[in-house]
């Protein structure tokens, strides 16, 4: 257990919404270990967005504790927990969330910027990402000039960028017709494999099925936990 | 990289909505222009006028009835003030020891000046004048001479004009000619120097006769009051001067020692210093209507960065999401303020020093010959500190909400 790169312990969180208290989360326990591919799964309602937030350090519990590389994050301040953001987590959102007025290259160094990387390495490893996700020969074009699947690359590219210990994805396909996003779903098989930690936020069967293990949630409950039984490493 | 970039967004933003983000610089410009106009024409004429009267006569000082350069104090403490007579002047001329340098003269305006077929315009100067005057207040002629004793005590016909006036004279030829003052002909027999002007009014639309003849023919029966000019020899001497002529001044007034003066006495330099009280006036309400007109455009500035914040609710999540610390939310959101003022400040200075550098150059081709332009140094810096104050102090709080909005919410934000 103590390598695990994420161990929640009975969180809980409970949201006032007027006089109402709406219980997101009532009880969950888990734990990401590295090199995971773990898909989020549940209907709308089940606590997943709310689980996510706290996955990726957006939220802090209501109770319960949550331990990052062992740090604590229940008690973190506002900027302890933006500076886990952008050292430890790589987000990629259903929605690309670029910059529209940066270059691809601008959207890929921002992370490096707020984590006061030199300008030189900065444009180094930013380009390193794009070649990755093979966009080398797109750096200075402006997500306007991208197309969606190539936008979401820039986004990906954005979250590899810091060598973050977890990619949490957002619905990474949502936004993406099905041949763009079995690409884009390929991309994120390639990055599994080649060490990363996935966790995938989806309602699809068919996304979470590329992943190892998958998270069902249901009325801010962990529904099952299991591996994934079709999950097959593609050639 | 992220101040560039933050300055980069501004302008952008400005591009972008060019209606709203105009106005409000336009009002920072205003402000801005204020200062940096007025301390400009100010600064510039400050420079010339000081020169100017300390051309008139460096330890000089005059006695008038009433004050030359009046402002803020009623004028009906001077209307029943007694003539200070062409008596009083000569026993005053007798009295002093200090110095011999005393010149009596009288003015009136409003005259035309014609000869032969010409006609000058109805405004010229004539100055009544004894035979000190030109030593007294350092004035030389270009052409001629100045009056003998004899004709400025006696009174001849004889007349000294300023360069304004030689176009009534089509051959350029004026010394010998006659003009006609009011019926009455005079020989011209010199020509003034070119001086220029103070403040637009030349000091070469003028024409000295002797003061006799003026006293006489051209002295308004309320108003035969005459000025006396009196020059110290030193400026170590200038003060016991002063005081010699006051002493004077008030024996041949029959002045008790509890009354006041009945008349104005003052060193050129007093008149400088009251010329710079004035110009201090016009400056300081130019600079609180410029601050004034700033402190609107911060809260120009206030809104349109809080309606910036608001369209980029999103961007700001995904800055937060990335690791965007608060200081750094807060620091992009105050450069962009700040550059917003400083672009609002730049069309003002800009527009200021135009504005008062032209004028600068009207009046010196139209009065003031030597004139030279006054950079207002001291307003240029001013107007970007208090642009980079406006910008960081009304960006303040929009910066706040930016760094203060919760990620996810705003990550959520359509």
């Amino acid at each position: 257990m103590s390598d695990a790169i994420i161990d929640i312990r009975h969180i809980a969180k409970v949201y006032e919404m007027g006089n109402e208290e709406v219980h997101a989360l009532r009880d969950v326990s888990l734990t990401v270990g590295a090199n995971e591919y773990i898909a989020l799964m549940g209907p709308s309602g089940s606590g997943k967005s709310t689980l996510m937030n706290m996955l990726g350090c957006l939220d802090t519990p209501s109770s319960g504790t949550y331990l990052f590389n062992g740090q604590s994050v229940g008690d973190m301040s506002d900027d302890d927990l933006a500076e886990i953001r952008n050292q430890e987590i790589g987000f990629v959102f259903q929605t690309f969330n670029l910059l529209p007025r940066a270059s691809a290259l601008q959207n890929v160094e921002l992370p490096l910027v707020y984590s006061g990387a030199p300008r030189s390495e900065r444009s180094r490893r930013a380009e390193d990402a794009l070649t990755r996700v093979g966009l080398a020969d797109r750096i200075d074009h402006r997500p306007n000039e991208l197309s969606g699947g190539q936008r979401q690359r820039v986004a990906i590219a954005r979250a590899l960028v810091t060598q973050p210990s977890i990619i949490l994805a957002d619905e990474p396909t949502g936004n993406l017709d099905s041949k763009t996003g079995q690409d884009i779903m390929a991309l994120f098989d390639e990055l599994w494999r080649s060490g990363n930690t996935v966790i995938l936020v989806t309602h699809e069967e068919e996304i979470a099925r590329h992943a190892q293990r998958i998270i069902r949630l249901r009325d801010g409950l962990v529904e099952s936990d299991q591996p994934n039984e079709f999950h097959a490493t593609p050639l | 990289m992220n101040v560039y970039e933050s300055i980069v967004i501004a302008v952008d933003s400005v591009r972008a909505h060019k209606l709203r983000s105009s106005l409000t610089l336009l009002s920072i410009g205003i402000g801005v222009f204020a200062i940096i106009a007025s301390s400009g024409i100010t600064g510039t004429l400050q420079q010339t006028v000081s020169s100017q009267l300390a051309d008139l006569g460096e330890n000089s000082m005059l006695i008038q009835r009433t004050p030359s350069i009046n402002f803020g104090h009623s004028w009906r403490k001077y209307r029943t003030r007694k003539d200070i007579t062409p008596d009083i002047a000569r026993g005053l001329r007798e009295r002093m020891t200090t110095t011999s340098l005393i010149s009596v003269s009288n003015t009136n305006n409003g005259f035309t000046i014609q000869s032969g077929q010409e006609s000058s315009n109805p405004d010229v100067a004539l100055i009544g004048i004894d035979d000190m005057y030109f030593e007294v207040n350092a004035i030389s002629l270009q052409e001629g001479r100045a009056f003998t004793e004899q004709e400025a005590t006696i009174g001849n016909n004889v007349a000294i004009i300023g360069t304004d006036l030689l176009p009534l004279f089509p051959d350029g030829k004026p010394l010998g000619k006659t003009i006609t003052i009011r019926n009455q002909q005079f020989t011209v027999v010199g020509v003034l120097e070119r001086k220029g002007g103070i403040i637009g009014q030349s000091q070469d639309n003028r024409v000295l006769i002797p003061l006799a003849v003026f006293i006489k023919y051209y002295t308004f029966r309320w108003d035969t009051s005459v000025d006396i000019a009196i020059k110290a020899y030193t400026k170590e001497s200038v003060a016991a001067t002063f005081d010699e002529a006051v002493g004077i001044m008030r024996t041949l007034r029959d002045l008790k020692p509890w009354e006041e003066n009945d008349f104005e006495i003052d060193l050129n330099e007093a008149l400088a210093g009251q010329f710079n009280n004035l110009s201090m006036a016009i400056v300081v309400v130019a600079w609180i209507s410029g601050l004034g007109a700033l402190v609107a455009a911060g809260i120009g500035i206030m809104n349109m960065m809080l309606v910036s914040v608001k369209e980029r609710t999103r961007e700001i999540g995904v800055r937060k999401a990335l690791g965007a610390r608060r200081r750094w939310i807060t620091r992009q959101f105050l450069i962009e303020s700040v550059t917003l003022c400083q672009l609002g400040g730049a069309t003002g200075v800009a527009g200021g020093l135009l504005t008062s550098w032209g004028v600068t150059l009207i009046v010196r081709t139209t009065s003031v010959p030597g004139l030279d332009f006054v950079f207002p140094w001291f307003a240029v810096v001013f107007s970007v500190i208090a642009c980079t104050m406006i910008g960081v102090g009304f960006g303040l709080y929009p910066a706040w909400r930016a760094a203060s909005l919760d990620p996810i919410e705003a990550l959520r934000y359509e």
